[in-house]
This record gives C-alpha cells, structure tokens and sequence, in this order.
C-alpha cells in the first residue's frame, strides 16, 4: 500500500498550520495528495480570525510553486473545496473537533527556546492536553501524529534509540507549578524591595523628566524582571530535571502526554525532527520561513561579528531538510501502528549522514569567503577565523568583554557630549549589540552545538525503505541521500541570506538627517518648539546670571559675588542632579533683590547681544524656516522670561519662567512651577488640545534626556547636542540628531566683549 | 619730500616681498620679471591739524564760513562717517573728533541749541557705544549721548524722508533728522577715491529703499572702477542723488585725507620697501612673524583689532561738497596712485586681516570675497591689473568663521545662497527682496548689532565686475572647503597656484602684484 494510497479519501486534522512545518506540510498535502481533506486549527490572532489567517498563509512563497501549477483560479477552489478551518486557541478555549478525522498531525509548539515557563507550558503541554482530549471527546479515533523534537532527549551523551522517553518528571505536578509560577512571580514583582529598587533605578534616569516618566519607566522594569523572572523559572526548573531548556523538558512532557491519554483509545506516533533547516528540494530548493535555529549564526558569522563560538569542533550539528521531514511525517500517518504500541521515529541526519561542526564552519567559511556579504558600500566583510577554543575560554571571554562593556557604557554617559564622544558611543553600542547577540545564543545554543549525542533513525530508515521504488523520488526522506556540500553551499546559505544581501547593499546614508520641513497648509496647525538651553544657545542660566551681576556689579564687588556662586556651586550642582525644577527654584533665589527694570536695562543693552552671541546660528535657521513653512514656532524654557527677550520674536509663543515681584523688586521665587521634563510635555498636549495643533506632523528640538518627554510628544523629534543618554535614546528610536554648535562664541570671549 | 610709486620689475637681488596673509603675513620670492607695485611713500601729515581744520572751516570753497551759515534756532546736524574707515581705525584722538568739536564749539558760540549727531552707517551695524565714544570723543560723548548721538536707523520708517526722484527714477530717500535741518555738516575721512564728496550723505544716510539703485549687479559690472568716479556707473547714480539732495537741502561739507602710514612703530616694517629694512627691521620682522604665527587665532585676531593707525592728515577741505570732493580726491591719488604700465596674466594680492566691514569683529569668508574681489581688484583706473579671463591670485586663509551677532544674514547667505548658486545675478534675482525684507535680520539690525539682511548680497556684488572680467581665482592657504563653497580654488603655495593657473595663462604668465600694505591704487596705462 503506497502513501497516497492510504491517506486517499481521508480527513487530516493539522495543527501549527502557520509554522513553518506545518505549511510545508499543507503545501505537500495540498499538491500531492489531491483526495485528503485537511482541517486546520488555526487561532484567531488580534483581528484577523483563522480564516483570515489562512487567506493570508496560502499567499505565502512556499505555495507558490503550487498556485502558479494549477492556476490561482483553481487554486482557491481547492482550498474552498478540500480545507476547512477551526479558530481556535489550544490551552485556552473548548475546542471542538469533527467527528470524521482519519488523522491528527499535531505540529503546533512555541518556537522560541527560552520563552516564560507559562507561556511555554501552555502551548507545549496544555494545548496537547486540550487537543487530545477533544480528539477523544470528538469520538472518532483518528492516527495521531504528534511532532516532537530529537532534542526531548534531554542533556545526555550517548547514542538515543527510537522508544518512549525513560524519566520520572510528573507533567500534572510541573504543569501546576508553571501555572502557579506566573502569579508568584507577579506578587514578588510587587514587594516593596524590589519596587523600591525599580524606582530607584528608574529615577537616576528619568528622574529629571518628572514623577510620570519615572513611574513609567519603573513599570515597565518591573513587566520586564517579572518576564525575565519567569524565563529563569523555565530554564531552570529545565535544567535541574536533565533537559537543556524549558522547551525541550515541554517538549517531553507533551510525549508524556501523548502517551498517557491516547495509548490503547487510539494509534499514535511521534515524530522527532532535529534541526528543521531550509528545504532540499520540495516546494522548491532553498524554500525557508524566517530564520531557523542556525541561521542567525551562520549570518553573524557572515557579517563578520561572531569571533569565536563554544562549539566542540566534532560535535554533530543535526541538521535536517524540511522537506524530508514533511515526507517522513506524512509517510509516518500513513502507517499508523497498533493502538496498544505508540511508534517513536527520529528525523535526523546525525546517525547516517553527520555534520560536525568543523565540517560546518568550514563549509560556511568557504561559502562566505567565495560570497561575501556587502559591507554597505565599503566593500565587502572579512570572516573570522574560529579556534574552537572551549566553551570555558569563551564563557571567560564573554565576560570580560560583558564587564568592559559595562564600565565603558558608564563611563560614556558621564561624559561631555560631543562629536568624539558620540563616535564611541556608536562604536559602543554596535559593540554591545554584537555582545549581547553572542551571549544570547552561546547560552541558548550551547546544548546543541556541544551535542555529544546521536539520534539514531533505524525505524524511519525502515520506514523509507517500504516506500514503492516510483514514490522514493518525490516521497522518500532518507537523510543519507544529503550531498552536505550540494545542500549548504548551493541551497541553504543563499536562502538564508538573500534577504540579508538585499537589506545591507548600498546602506551608507546616516540616520541623522533632520525631518524635512513639510508646508503647513492651513493656518499653523503643525508647531514646533525649541528648548532653549544647549538647542537653540550655548549657554545656561548660570552663566546668564553671572553675566548680569558682573554687568550691575562695580568691579571691586566681583570676587564676593563669584566666591559665593563658586561655594554654592555644589549645592546647585547636586540640585540639578536631582530635578531641573529645584535647580531652578534654587538659582532663581539669586536674583532676590533685584529691581525689574534695572534687569529688562542690562538684558537691553547688553544681555541681548550676549545671548545672540552664546546662540547658535543653525538653530536660529532652523525656527526661521519653520516661520517660513507655516509652522507655529515655540519657546519653551525654565529660565526668566526677561532673559529670554531678545530671542522672544522669533516665536509665535514664549513659555518661561516668571519671577514673582514685591515692589518692583524680585522676591527671587518663582510665579508658578518652571516648565521642564515632563511637564513641557504635559504644556504641549494641552496647547495642542486648545489651539489646535497636529502633534504628529509637529516637531520638537531638545538638547538633554530630560526633554525626552517633550519629544515624544511630537513626531519629528530632533536631538540637538544631546547629551549622552539623550544620544542613546535618539539612536535606539531612530531619531534625528542634529549637531548645532558652527559659529557660536566662546563663553570667554562673549563675557569679555559683554562686561564693562 | 615723499617719494613718488613706482613699479618694481623682480630680478635676482630682490628679496623676497611682504604679503598679508589674514591676520598674519609672510615673505614670499616672486617669480623673476613680476612687477610689484609701490605707492608713493607716505606724504608728510600736517603738524597744526587744529589749526587746518579751523582755517578751511574760515575759509570753505563756495560756501560761506561755517560760523555764518549758524544762527540761534537752528536745526544743526552732524553726521560723521562711521567706523568702516579709516582702516585701520586712527589712533586717537580721531580726525573726526577734532572737526566736530570745533564745529560744535562754533555752533555754542552762535547759541545753536538743536544739535543732532548722527553716524552715517546706512546698512552697517550700529556702532556700540564705546565705538562712538572713540569716534567723537569722551567730551562730544558725554554730552550728547545717547540722545543726541545717535546711529542711523535705514529701518525707522517714521524717521526716513523721500526727497524725491532723479530723472533716472532712482528715489532718493534720506535720515528725517537731517532731511528737515537747516544745516547738515558731514565729516568725512577720506581712505580711497571712491568715498566721500557725493557719496556721504545720499548713501550714508539713505535706505534700502534708496541704496539699490546702485548698489546692484547691473550698476558694479559697469564701475571700472569704482575708485575711479568718472567711469564708475556707481558714481553716477551717487551724482545724481547728490545733486536732488542739493536743490533741497544745505551740506556742509568737511573732508580730510590721509597718509599711508598704516602701521605703528613697532611694526614699522609693514611701512618700508623690503629691500630697505635695517637690521633692526628684519629682527623685528623675524620676532612679530614668530610672536604672530605661534599665538591662538583668537588672541591673534584681538591683538591685531587693537592695532590703531598713527596717520597723519594730508588735507582738511570745508565747504560745498563737489567743490571739496575734487580736492580731496587729488590728496588721495596724490597718496596712493602708481602708474603701471598694462595688465599681466596674473594679478597678486596680499589679503589683511581687516575690511570696512569686520572692524572689532571676525572677518567671514563672503567679506574675503568682497575685500579681495571687491576693494583691492578695484583699486585702479583705466584698467585692472589682470587681463581679461586672466587669474587673481590672493593671500588669506578664508577660515570658515562668522560673528553671530554682527553677521548672521552673512551665515545664511554662506550656508544656504552660496550651496546653490554663485552668480550674483541668480543671487540678486532669486534672494534679494527676501534677505533685505527678513523681519528677523531687520529686527537684529535695528535693536541688536547685526548688518542689515541684504548686506551680504551687496558684498558679493562688490565683486561682480571681478567675477566676470577674470577666469580663476585662486587663494593660497585658503581653506579649501570654504573658497570652492564661493567658487574659487585654493593652493597650499604660490607655485602651486602658478601651476593651477597654467591652463589659463600658459606657462611664463605676466605678473603684477599689488603691493600691500599700504594701500596702492594702480593707474593701468
């Protein structure tokens, strides 16, 4: 009896329809076995319903070579002929299944390895549960098909034969305990110490923003500890049972599973593929659906960025074609074995055919050596040279570079802003990157670059070799017929990285280039405001002050002035550290005293022209060209409104701080609060609401992380200068970084040609 | 007696020539057979210069003594040049000074009241007070500042008057103040052939309104030059006006020249022909050059912005302004005109680190432009010192620096005119109105220190005829950024440059080098 033979006339349930498996194995259902019918259980994800999905997934590549075959015409047909779709979510609703079903290939599972030890038992082990159980409740008693994965072997050496798994972990107890996981770690994330420390840690960064910043930020670090908290729970709890991670111990307990509720109700099988790579020949060679375990190695390694590996240079790396896995397991439900005796296939290539993992870097070498990859216009990138030197040295490696990272970060942020610093600050960051990307696979990857073991596939090679002589051609899966050479350099590599070559070919252009200045058409509802300080002029309010005391002051009264200023600098100092507000409420008490036209006099005959020449041209430009195109412009500063006047008329708006007055004399408090951080933000939200104004199409120029508020608020947002972390951020988001300091005057030389 | 300028043809015994270079200056060997020239030494200043300027107060050309044109009553006002010359600015006291001091003491005597002082700095910026204080004097200052002492304002609407139009149609538009005075007495310091006589008044005190009919592209392509006012177009439009300006309004014209001596003692070598430096000449040469090249840019620019000029007067002239000019001018040439016998293939100038329009500033690339191509290639009569399509070679560093409150339309004009286009016609068409209508530029103007919006342009048009009549400019040790941003090149040597200018004018080209300091005006036969 042939394959097609049997699975003729019969109704498939398909679960993982959307993964990559599963299309290729809908892809193969659907041009080959012409008389099977297939139900998918698809969940419904945001909007967009199963059916929805499924409408979506047949204009996938990997159907394309079908579609064009019969016409898109016919096509659909098909499909609304011969596919039906569930909507439903295994782990979470009722399902309900057709009473009819001849056979269950159950290839759903979570495709990351370290997800959070819930999420990872929902799916790996709850879905099976539920799905089983409702196979059951369905009445019919179908061939199950359950796709497992060759590493639920677990962290050992050895030779694996094709038989149930040999532990003692209890699903039902693990199951609860990853259910109850969730909750306790969310209580945790709630106790006052470790809140106390999210708030902390939030502070010292956004603290200068204001209260809304910061609790925000504090939030999301603790959504974020409890994720990482719960990812930790997962590999752990793994590790401390015999298996490298919370996937591959689900993995097992879903066999377990399995085995449990179907063993003697109805046959079942399970498929055990290794590393499911880009497909051999069918739909077509070279086919793959994102990246796949391997990839993003072999990519780094391409881009230059992957010096060193923990890899034993003769472990396997068992790498299989998804093709042949989807001929196995198609060939697997056509043979279903008796109900009492489940049946255990690996599909690998490790036991006939092995890849070591010299043989790979060797073969990916050669690859990228003869097809390097573009280096965005500079050429072409160079590949490392690996010693395979030991996980230990790389661990030690990694950690070095980990810890001189850190200390460099550090270092960077307190450091002056400018062109050099923020050179480093990109080399540090890609550097980082590169890092991070290293200690994220060396730990997740180490277990099966370091495999030690080999799956054996005595039973599938059986399989394979009851396959009639005229099916072995387009159905046969033996991995010994894998010509490595053939399959990775002309197959595997181009796939993988096509899209790469595309992407990073002729990128040059900087990111930094200013948001063009689009007309606004009626009337000013676009805005753009400007902070004062370090964005449109060089100086601050201290110098502004000294300034103007020393432009008041007889000369003999200048060194009392400056000795005090220079002994309260900590303090001010300190204050500014904690919150641009109290800085200011803090300095402002300076000008106690004063006489309001004794100020508005020296900012009129000399302040003003001080003020222009501390300011910066390319700036100034920038609000006259946003005059220009229509835009509203504004002023938005925590410093005295008088100081600001000989700038107020290029703006449309003049938001500053006020100094209260008691007989023509300033008190040397403020009118109301000063307008920084977040508080700039909440001004513009409210401006925008009454006068009319379209954030999205407005923009906004800061200098310091404590703009960052403000900035958001807008569309086009412009780090000017920026200070270091506000760099980081304008970086990470993309935004626009403009470098504005061309023609602006020395602090020295302006008190020079100011003070008398 | 002063010797007369003569021109110098290169042979093996001359030393290598002084050459301003910004701020700062070198020796450099010209090629064998360039021909350098020379002004006429420096004439004798006068000794009795109070005593002059009371004599031609007495004793004006087609006027009345001053003292009877002044009756109690009257609207007097005085307007003085401002601080773009002389350059460098005089060593106190000022020439200017001491002419209004004794007008006003005239004017007190007479019992006139009504004394308005103002300076003629038409689109300049306004002078700062301790500018004028150095101008008029610590006496003049305290009594009438701030007052009475006054800058003019080209952007007070309510304080211009419109005097009418010349049968060219060119309106003539003027300062209020003195328009609606019984007597303006303009003193003016004549530094070059173009300035003074008709010019003072009708320019000095006139608008935009007023100043584009002929401070455009049109008119500077037809002054050649326009140090020579009988063939500059410029010069013509100032006559005009002038002559509108007569009919209605009474100008006593007070007018002094000066001598070439530049430079103070200590740098008394920038005042000598090379070949005639005593040791003590060449020490100090050898010690400034060093002193000079090893301070800070910044502190370099403040030394030299310090340096004031011991001139001497060559002339003082009072009376009717056209009757004075024509003396005045004869002192002037008198001073720096050295007759050259034709053109070269190649015109040399040495670049200083001042021009009317950077005093106590920084000087910007667009007035290096306006300095080069402008005021020294137009220091001549009957031709220029290059042949047509032939190539101006000048010394200056062309940094790429700008005074954010003194020039901030000139930034503008630098980053964003100049990237798209250098053809002062293109700019002149496409820019003008805009930069000379900008409420920002205005507003900087009037209340700040800025120059107006459109003085930018009126810089690169000072270069317009040069930018035609020659076929490369070339500036050794200029920034190459900034020179090819205005369309010129630059070359690290002179030999360099020389090579550069090869495809222009072969390989054995003519040479003339303008020599400077002092000021020479060449009288290109």
């Amino acid at each position: 009896m042939s394959v097609s033979d049997h699975l003729r006339g019969q109704h498939i349930l398909l679960t993982g329809g959307t993964g990559f498996l599963g299309q290729a194995l809908l892809e193969k259902l659907l041009s080959t076995y012409p008389e099977t019918r297939v139900t998918l259980l698809v969940r419904r994800r945001g909007s967009s319903s199963g059916t929805d999905r499924l409408a979506t997934l047949l204009k996938r590549p990997v159907f394309a070579k079908w579609r064009e075959a019969v016409g898109p015409e016919a096509a659909a047909a098909i499909v609304a002929e011969r596919v039906s779709v569930i909507d439903a979510e295994l782990g979470n609703t009722d399902v309900r299944l057709p009473s009819d079903i001849d056979a269950v290939i159950h290839a759903a599972s979570t495709v990351s390895f370290d997800p959070p030890i819930d999420d990872a038992f929902r799916t790996n082990v709850q879905g099976v549960v539920d799905l089983y159980e409702a196979v059951k409740a369905s009445g019919a008693t179908p061939h199950v098909v359950h796709v497992s994965t060759a590493y639920v072997a677990g962290a050992r050496k050895g030779v694996v034969p094709e038989r149930s798994l040999d532990h003692d972990a209890d699903w039902r107890i693990e199951l609860a305990a990853a259910r109850a996981a969730r909750e306790s770690v969310e209580w945790d994330s709630r106790r006052p110490a470790v809140l106390k420390r999210a708030i902390a840690e939030a502070r010292k960064v956004h603290g200068k923003s204001g209260p809304q910043s910061t609790a925000t930020a504090a939030e999301e670090r603790r959504v974020e500890w409890v994720e990482k908290q719960l990812v930790e729970y997962g590999r752990l709890r793994a590790q401390s049972v015999g298996w490298p991670d919370v996937y591959t111990f689900t993995k097992a307990l879903g066999e377990r599973v399995a085995e449990e509720t179907l063993t003697g109700a109805m046959p079942l099988s399970v498929v055990r593929p290794a590393i499911v790579e880009s497909a051999l020949r069918y739909p077509f060679p070279g086919w793959i659906d994102g990246f796949k375990m391997a990839d993003p190695l072999v990519l780094a390694f391409g881009r230059g960025i992957l010096p060193e590996f923990p890899g034993l240079p003769d472990g396997v790396l068992d790498v299989i074609p998804v093709d042949i896995v989807v001929n196995a397991t198609l060939a697997v439900a056509a043979a279903p074995p008796p109900p009492e005796t489940p049946a255990y296939y690996h599909v690998g290539s490790g036991a006939r055919n092995p890849l070591t993992f010299r043989a790979m870097y060797d073969s990916v070498k050669e690859y990228f050596t003869d097809h390097p990859m573009p280096d965005g216009g500079r050429g072409q990138i160079k590949v490392p040279d690996w010693t395979f030197p030991g996980a230990r040295r790389v661990e030690r490696q990694l950690r070095t570079g980990e810890r001189v990272m850190s200390v460099a970060q550090k270092a960077l942020l307190s450091a002056p802003a400018n062109k050099r610093t923020r050179r480093w600050q990109d080399d540090l960051t890609r550097q980082q990157d590169q890092l991070d990307f290293l200690r994220k696979y060396a730990d997740l990857y180490g277990v099966y670059t370091e495999a030690e073991v080999i799956y054996t596939d005595t039973k599938l090679l059986a399989l394979h070799r009851s396959l009639p002589g005229d099916r072995v051609e387009a159905h046969g899966f033996d991995a010994a017929t894998i010509d490595w050479y053939h399959y990775l350099q002309e197959v595997h590599y181009p796939a993988i990285t096509a899209t790469m070559r595309k992407a990073t070919a002729g990128r040059r252009t900087s990111s930094n280039a200013l948001p063009p200045l689009r007309q606004s058409p009626n009337g000013g509802d676009v805005v753009a405001v400007f902070d004062l300080e370090g964005t449109l002029v060089a100086s601050n309010v201290i110098e502004t002050y000294l300034l103007a005391r020393l432009c008041d002051l007889p000369r003999s009264g200048w060194p009392g002035e400056i000795a005090d200023l220079v002994r309260k600098l900590p303090r001010y100092m300190a204050a500014e550290r904690r919150d641009r507000g109290e800085f200011l409420r803090t300095f402002m008490r300076r000008y106690a005293g004063a006489d309001e036209a004794g100020l508005a006099r020296i900012v009129a005959e000399r302040l003003g022209d001080a003020l222009l020449r501390r300011s910066h041209p390319e700036a100034i430009r920038q609000v006259r060209k946003h005059r220009a195109a229509g835009h509203r412009t504004i002023l938005i500063t925590g410093t005295v409104d008088v100081l600001v006047q000989p700038i107020a008329g290029l703006f449309d708006e003049v938001v500053a701080s006020r100094l209260h007055m008691r007989d023509g004399r300033y008190s040397g408090f403020l009118e109301a609060p000063p307008l920084v951080g977040e508080a700039r933000a909440a001004w513009l939200r409210r401006y925008a609401e009454n006068a009319g104004a379209d954030l999205p199409a407005s923009y906004a120029y800061g200098d310091s992380y404590s703009d960052r508020p403000l900035l958001e608020a807008v569309g086009n947002p412009v780090a000017v200068n920026p200070d270091p972390h506000l760099y980081r951020h304008a970086k990470s988001r993309r935004w626009a970084v403009a470098q504005w300091k061309a023609y602006t005057l020395p602090a020295g030389d302006v008190f020079l040609e100011t003070v008398p | 007696m002063s010797r007369p300028g003569f021109v110098l043809e290169v042979d093996e015994r001359t030393p290598a020539l002084l050459m301003h270079e910004g701020e700062g200056f070198r020796l450099e060997k010209l090629p064998l057979g360039s021909r350098v020239i020379y002004p006429p030494e420096s004439l004798p200043g006068m000794r009795d210069v109070d005593g002059e300027i009371r004599r031609a107060l007495d004793n004006p050309l087609g006027r009345e003594p001053l003292r009877e044109l002044l009756y109690p009553g009257m609207r007097l006002t005085i307007v003085f040049d401002d601080l773009s010359i002389p350059l460098p600015p005089m060593r106190t006291p000022d020439i200017r000074q001491r002419v209004i001091e004794q007008v006003l003491e005239l004017a007190a005597a007479k019992g006139v009241d009504d004394v308005e002082l103002i300076a003629g700095n038409a689109l300049h910026r306004r002078m700062t007070p301790a500018e004028l204080k150095r101008t008029v004097g610590e006496r003049v200052y305290r009594s009438f500042f701030p007052r009475h002492l006054r800058n003019h304002d080209a952007e007070d609407k309510a304080n211009l008057t419109e005097i009418g139009h010349t049968k060219h149609g060119e309106v003539v538009e003027i300062n209020r103040r003195a328009a609606e005075s019984d007597l303006i007495v303009y003193v003016n310091i004549s530094l070059t052939a173009m300035s003074g006589g008709p010019k003072s008044v009708s320019v000095g005190l006139a608008s935009y309104r007023s100043l584009k009919h002929h401070h455009n592209v049109h008119t500077l392509r037809h002054s050649r030059s326009f140090n020579d006012p009988a063939n500059s177009a410029m010069h013509h439009s100032y006559d005009r006006m002038a002559g509108l300006l007569g009919d209605s309004l009474k100008i006593f014209q007070i007018e002094t020249t000066v001598n070439n001596d530049t430079f103070p003692t200590q740098l008394g070598f920038l005042n000598k022909r090379e070949w005639e430096w005593s040791l003590k000449d060449q020490a100090a040469y050898l010690a400034v050059k060093r002193a000079n090249d090893l301070a800070p840019p910044k502190r370099r620019r403040q030394i030299w912005h310090k340096t004031a000029s011991p001139y001497g007067i060559t002339s003082v002239t009072a009376g009717d302004p056209i009757q004075v000019h024509e003396v005045t001018m004869r002192h002037v040439l008198r001073q720096q005109l050295t007759e050259v016998d034709g053109p070269a293939d190649i015109g040399i100038w040495g670049l200083p680190y001042i021009c009317p329009y950077n005093v106590n500033s920084i000087m910007n690339p667009i007035l290096v432009m306006s300095l080069g191509l402008g005021y020294f290639f137009n220091l001549y009569r009957n031709q220029p010192i290059v042949r047509p399509g032939g190539v101006a070679i000048y010394y200056h560093p062309v940094r790429n620096e700008f005074h954010p409150v003194h020039h901030p339309s000139y930034i503008d004009f630098f980053e964003e005119v100049l990237a798209e286009t250098t053809d002062p016609v293109a700019i002149e068409t496409k820019y003008e109105e805009q930069f000379a209508t900008d409420p920002w530029y205005t507003h900087l103007y009037r209340n700040s220190y800025a120059y107006h919006g459109v003085h930018p342009l009126y810089m690169w048009y000072w270069g317009a005829h040069a930018l035609e009549h020659l076929g490369e400019v070339i500036f050794v040790g200029g920034d190459r950024k900034t020179t090819a941003r205005m369309g010129f090149r630059s070359a690290s040597t002179l030999n360099d440059a020389l090579e550069m200018a090869r495809e222009r004018v072969g390989g054995s080209p003519t040479i003339n080098y303008q020599h400077a300091p002092p000021l020479t005006m060449a009288d290109v036969r």
